[in-house]
Parts: C-alpha cells; sequence; structure tokens
C-alpha cells in the first residue's frame, strides 16, 4: 500500500527515498555487467531476500510471558464473556453462552438433557484466544448445551421438470431438527 | 309422466376439485397478475418456482462460499496477506477452521483474525526459512554458484 501511494506522489513531486530504494532497471545478471534490464514482477522472487533473524531465546521469553499472562488471567477468572468454535453434526458453529443452535437431524438425546459438545477448535475472550491444533484439550475447554426442541422442518418441495419430454417428479422433504440451547463455555487453568 | 332416465343422466365429477385447486393455487397466492388466481396459469407458474426452489437450494451453497473467501480476502489484505497464503498456511499448521468460521471472525472477532493471519504469517517465514537455509551448498557438493558469491 506504501508503494502505490509513493508511486502516485512521485509523478507530483519527487521523493528522494523510493528511487533509489526501487530502481526501475536491474542488472540482469550480478555476472554480467553493463546489461541493464527494466524491473518487472518477475525481476526479483516474490519472498523477501533478508529473512528478519531469528533469535530463539527472545521467542521462548515471549512465548512465557505470553502464556503467564493467559494463565493468570484464566485462574482469576476475568475474561468476561467467551466464545468457541465447536464441531458438531458436521459443521463448525462461532458459539457463546445462552444462544440457540439449529440442528438439521436428529439427535439421540430427549428434550431437556444436557450435552458436552467436545470437539472445540478455538476459544476466544477479549484479551485471548486459544486456537486449537486442530481440536483443544479436553481437560480445557468444556461446552455446555441443553436440548430445547426436536421439531420438523417445513416441507420443502423438491421439484424436477424436463420441458417438452413429459416428465416431472415432485417430492416432499420434511427433515427432522434440534434445537439446542448452549449453556456455558468453560476454561480450565492448564497451559503450558 | 315419469322421468326415470333423468336421475342417471346425473354424474359425480369428483367431489375434490376445489381443494386439488387450491394446493396448486394457494403457492401462487404471492405472484403477479392473474397467475395468483387462474388455475392454468398458475399450474406453470408454480411449477417454474418449484424447480427454481430446487436449483436455487443447490447454488446457495456456492455462492455462499464464494461470499465467505472474497470477505476472509478482503480481511487478509487488511493484514497485509493475501487469501491464499492465509488459508495455505493455516492448513499447513493444522488449523482446520472453515471458511465460514473464519468469516465470522474476520467480522465479528477482529482479534482473533488477526491472531489467525499472524499464525500464518509465522508459519510462512518458517517455510521460507526451511525453502532459503542458509545458502551454502550441501556437504560434499561443490559448485561454481557459490564459488562466484
Amino acid at each position: 500500500m506504501a508503494l502505490c501511494r509513493g508511486a502516485g506522489l512521485l509523478l507530483r513531486t519527487l521523493l528522494p527515498g523510493n528511487p533509489l530504494l526501487f530502481p526501475a532497471v536491474c542488472r540482469a545478471q550480478s555476472s554480467v555487467s553493463g546489461v541493464l534490464v527494466p524491473r518487472t514482477s518477475l525481476t526479483s522472487p516474490p519472498w523477501p531476500e533478508q529473512l528478519p533473524p531469528v533469535c530463539e531465546a527472545e521467542d521462548a521469553r515471549r512465548q512465557a510471558a505470553v502464556v503467564s499472562t493467559v494463565n493468570g488471567s484464566i485462574e482469576r477468572q476475568d475474561y468476561g464473556r467467551l466464545f468457541a468454535v465447536v464441531h458438531f453434526a458436521s459443521r463448525q458453529w462461532k458459539v457463546t453462552g445462552e444462544d440457540l443452535i439449529l440442528i438439521e437431524n436428529h439427535l439421540e438425546a430427549g428434550c431437556g438433557e444436557t450435552i458436552r459438545l467436545e470437539k472445540v477448535l478455538l476459544v476466544g475472550a477479549e484479551d485471548f484466544t486459544l486456537v486449537g491444533r486442530p481440536l483443544l484439550g479436553r481437560d480445557l475447554v468444556r461446552v455446555e448445551a441443553t436440548v430445547i426442541e426436536k421439531t420438523e422442518s417445513w416441507p420443502k418441495v423438491h421439484m424436477r421438470f424436463w420441458k417438452r419430454h413429459r416428465y416431472q417428479r415432485k417430492m416432499i422433504i420434511v427433515q427432522p431438527q434440534t434445537v439446542l440451547r448452549i449453556n456455558s463455555i468453560e476454561l480450565a487453568p492448564r497451559l503450558s | 309422466m315419469v322421468f326415470l332416465s333423468l336421475s342417471c343422466w346425473i354424474r359425480s365429477r369428483g367431489p375434490d376439485r376445489y381443494w386439488k385447486v387450491q394446493d396448486i393455487v394457494k403457492n401462487a397466492k404471492h405472484f403477479r397478475g392473474r397467475k395468483n388466481r387462474c388455475y392454468k396459469l398458475a399450474v406453470k407458474a408454480v411449477r417454474r418456482a418449484f424447480v427454481y426452489a430446487t436449483k436455487g437450494r443447490r447454488l446457495k451453497k456456492r455462492y455462499m462460499r464464494t461470499l465467505w473467501i472474497s470477505r476472509i480476502a478482503a480481511a487478509s489484505r487488511e493484514h497485509g496477506m493475501k487469501y491464499p497464503v492465509l488459508m495455505h498456511n493455516l492448513t499447513k499448521s493444522s488449523v482446520q477452521l472453515n471458511r465460514r468460521v473464519i468469516s465470522d471472525l474476520a467480522i465479528t472477532e477482529p482479534r482473533s483474525f488477526l491472531s489467525l493471519a499472524k499464525v500464518a504469517r509465522a508459519r510462512q517465514q518458517e517455510g521460507f526459512r526451511a525453502a532459503l537455509g542458509d545458502g551454502k551448498e550441501p556437504v560434499g557438493v561443490f559448485s561454481r554458484v557459490v564459488l562466484l558469491q
């Protein structure tokens, strides 16, 4: 974005920095001198020439600091409202406390029974997010839901028609549905 | 005079024509023009409507996925990344969130989306580092590329 702005400004005023950093021509090969080639999108590879250096000690220190902060706020329970991404009924749902989910199939649980949704992919609060790879541990998060309603969908019409061939088929599809209310999402302080 | 065959000429033409007609016409009540009242026109219109609804249910899934992808692309460009880079690096880091959830996070949880973008960026840097290496040839290989540099 900064590059586009710089290129646009060059038409009006002369910016000292840009022509020196990104010259319009470059050498074809470093071994052959005097052969200049215009700079295109394929002049240099798309990865950066110099990668930022890796300092493992500093990375480890930063990670330990982050983990201890997050662990502390989990232990003190001062995170506010939690949201979780849960894999259930072959779909992923972004879920908070007190919200309703409509599942388009039949569950074995009866109405009023509590269910624990185990496959949690991500949990987030205001100040931190826990991203599972791909799932978070079962002893780290607990998502509980109640089955509120078990009903059927409205009758959907599946119609096939082939014109000028006297072919039409009409089928009415009624699918069982379940409504779940998410009761709570709880975190346990156990990060490393 | 007694007309005995008069009663034989009265036919019972089917008692439920009204309901058969209403079954079709009630699906066309919100249409425009005579096709919301007249059976012959309503039959054609209702048949088209049902067929379009059936086809539309399959297309809706494709459109929604395209929408999610364009939303994720826009959000990742706000953080200086492109959509294919983000998704590929998230898959390589074994984060199995689908496009619907990632687009929802980009809309309602911008900080979580930023953390996902950072995860992808870190994995990308790791990949570059592993591919580029230190610029040295493996042990026992002698080539003029390294010599001339």
